[in-house]
């Protein structure tokens, strides 16, 4: 192959391609706390909730997890409107993406629940512990270290995801790429440089997460 | 550290190995030799830009670069090919061989020149604003504000323009026509800016009250994109299209196509 990379028209455009990789991760952090929030309501609901919740959550999760997630976004962006509900660019995509989390975490987290064993239960109970106290020093300790690594997981696909947003409009890291590859159709040159920069941005938030869940959760996570 | 650093090489090299094999380099675009030996022509159509291109009723591509390509691939003698391409990909599309000629509203400009080559041209673009009638404007200068915002497809010509002489204007940018048209119909942005004769099959979607500011803001000369130093396919190509002008195949297909002629003349010269 002897195609000749030419980096000098990119290089210039870096910053503003890094600004767009900020925006990604603000994005991936807000929807992946929404979802954190939706998912641990809901999950809580399955596990503990009654019928009728448990069957809204469970139609809200089917829908969510069976349908992709451009769909989910292309509804939220265009099809809205003809029902008077109008939702800027970066507020569909968060919203998308925050619902779309909040279902498959929510299955997650309930895994997560349901993996809290009744002995241990019992022996709290046969300690005195109130309520609070089982869900303070046996539920969460136990639940928190065998749902970290998948919720890791997660966060890394949603940091990937987010190059969705560029459909819609907003000019995050792969929105800014085809910007600058418009600009200079130079494509190669762009897209090996916001590979790098995905990878760095992944394997840098994989690191801090392994560090977290080794430390705080006693996470058996391995550090790359 | 050192470990993860290393680790970390490797992978940026491998992602930047990965995205530089799924497209070949530009030494794979064909001669015109080859084009004829393989008894194919490659050409890039968008069928985004009725009647440019558009799909018909057997879900083909149709329209008049279609019928354009046809009229090329006769005279060449071979069969035609065609390959659905978008305003943001067509370039990359024929400067890396993955097809022989684009067409699809290629207007000529020296930034596009710096990639691929240009034939004479074959038609030219007429630039009017879009917009809802509530907006309506007299003037397409009166849209240089900054609470106005345009709805333009990414990489295509009219956003260079808008930059360089509308820039108080905000842009938002969508990846085709279709999108581009129900977020100007929905409200999302204020106007679009670009040839409208494209955009008429998208606009009788939406039930709204459009209007056209009349001022014809600009005139482009669109042209085919040939791969650069493709010398000998793209003289051949400036003989067959000055022939078909000369002959009045190019108004004909146009006035089938549009069902009016073209509103700014190419004209014919025997110079080039």
């Amino acid at each position: 192959m002897d195609y000749t990379f030419q980096f000098g028209q990119i290089w210039p455009r870096l910053p503003y391609l890094l600004g767009g990789a900020w925006l990604s991760l603000q994005i991936a952090f807000l929807a992946f706390c929404g979802g954190i929030l939706i998912g641990t309501f809901c999950a809580a609901v399955k596990t503990f909730g009654g019928g009728i919740a448990r069957r809204i959550v469970n139609v809200y999760v089917v829908f969510f997890i069976n349908t992709p997630q451009l769909v989910q976004i292309y509804f939220l962006y265009f099809a809205l409107p003809d029902y008077g509900i109008f939702l800027t660019s970066y507020m569909a995509v968060l919203l998308g993406m925050t619902l779309n989390a909040g279902a498959y975490l929510t299955e997650i987290q309930r895994a997560g629940f349901e993996s809290r064993r009744q002995s241990e239960m019992e022996a709290a109970e046969v300690l005195g512990f109130t309520r609070l106290q089982q869900i303070r020093y046996v539920i969460l300790p136990h639940v928190a270290k065998v749902l970290f690594p998948p919720l890791s997981n997660h966060y890394i696909l949603m940091t990937l995801g987010t190059s969705m947003a560029a459909i819609f409009g907003v000019e995050e890291l792969t929105g800014r790429a085809l910007n600058v590859n418009a600009e200079t159709f130079r494509s190669l040159e762009v897209f090996s440089i916001i590979a790098v920069v995905y990878v760095v941005v992944t394997l840098f938030a994989s690191v801090v997460l392994a560090l977290i869940g080794r430390f705080a959760f006693r996470a058996k996570m391995r550090i790359v | 550290m050192f470990q993860f650093l290393k680790r970390l090489a490797v992978a940026g090299a491998l992602a930047t190995m990965a995205t530089a094999l799924v497209a070949p380099g530009a030494a794979d675009a064909r001669t015109l030799d080859e084009i004829l030996a393989s008894g194919t022509l490659k050409v890039g159509v968008n069928p985004t830009l009725a009647p440019l291109g558009t799909y018909d009723d057997k879900n083909e591509i149709a329209g008049f670069d279609v019928d354009y390509s046809q009229k090329l691939a006769d005279m060449l003698g071979v069969t035609l090919e065609v390959v659905q391409v978008g305003s943001p990909d067509r370039i990359p599309f024929v400067a890396s061989g993955k097809i022989d000629i684009v067409m699809g509203a290629m207007t000529r400009n020296p930034e596009r020149a710096k990639i691929i080559d240009f034939t004479l041209p074959v038609h030219t673009e007429v630039f009017g604003v879009l917009t809802l009638k509530e907006n309506a404007v007299s003037d397409w200068k009166e849209l240089d504000k900054p609470d106005v915002t345009f709805v333009q497809v990414r990489g295509s010509t009219p956003v260079k323009f808008i930059e360089e002489n509308l820039p108080q204007a905000e842009v938002l940018l969508l990846d085709n026509y279709p999108d581009v048209v129900r977020a100007l119909a929905q409200g999302r942005a204020d106007a679009m800016l670009d040839v409208l004769d494209f955009v008429g099959e998208y606009m009788n979607k939406h039930d709204v009250e459009w209007s056209v500011v009349e001022t014809p803001v600009d005139v482009y000369y669109c042209a085919i994109g040939v791969a650069k130093n493709s010398d000998n396919l793209k003289d051949w190509l400036n003989v067959a299209v000055f022939e078909l002008q000369r002959k009045g195949v190019t108004d004909e297909l146009w006035l089938k196509w549009f069902g009016i002629e073209m509103l700014q003349p190419v004209d014919e010269s025997p110079w080039f």
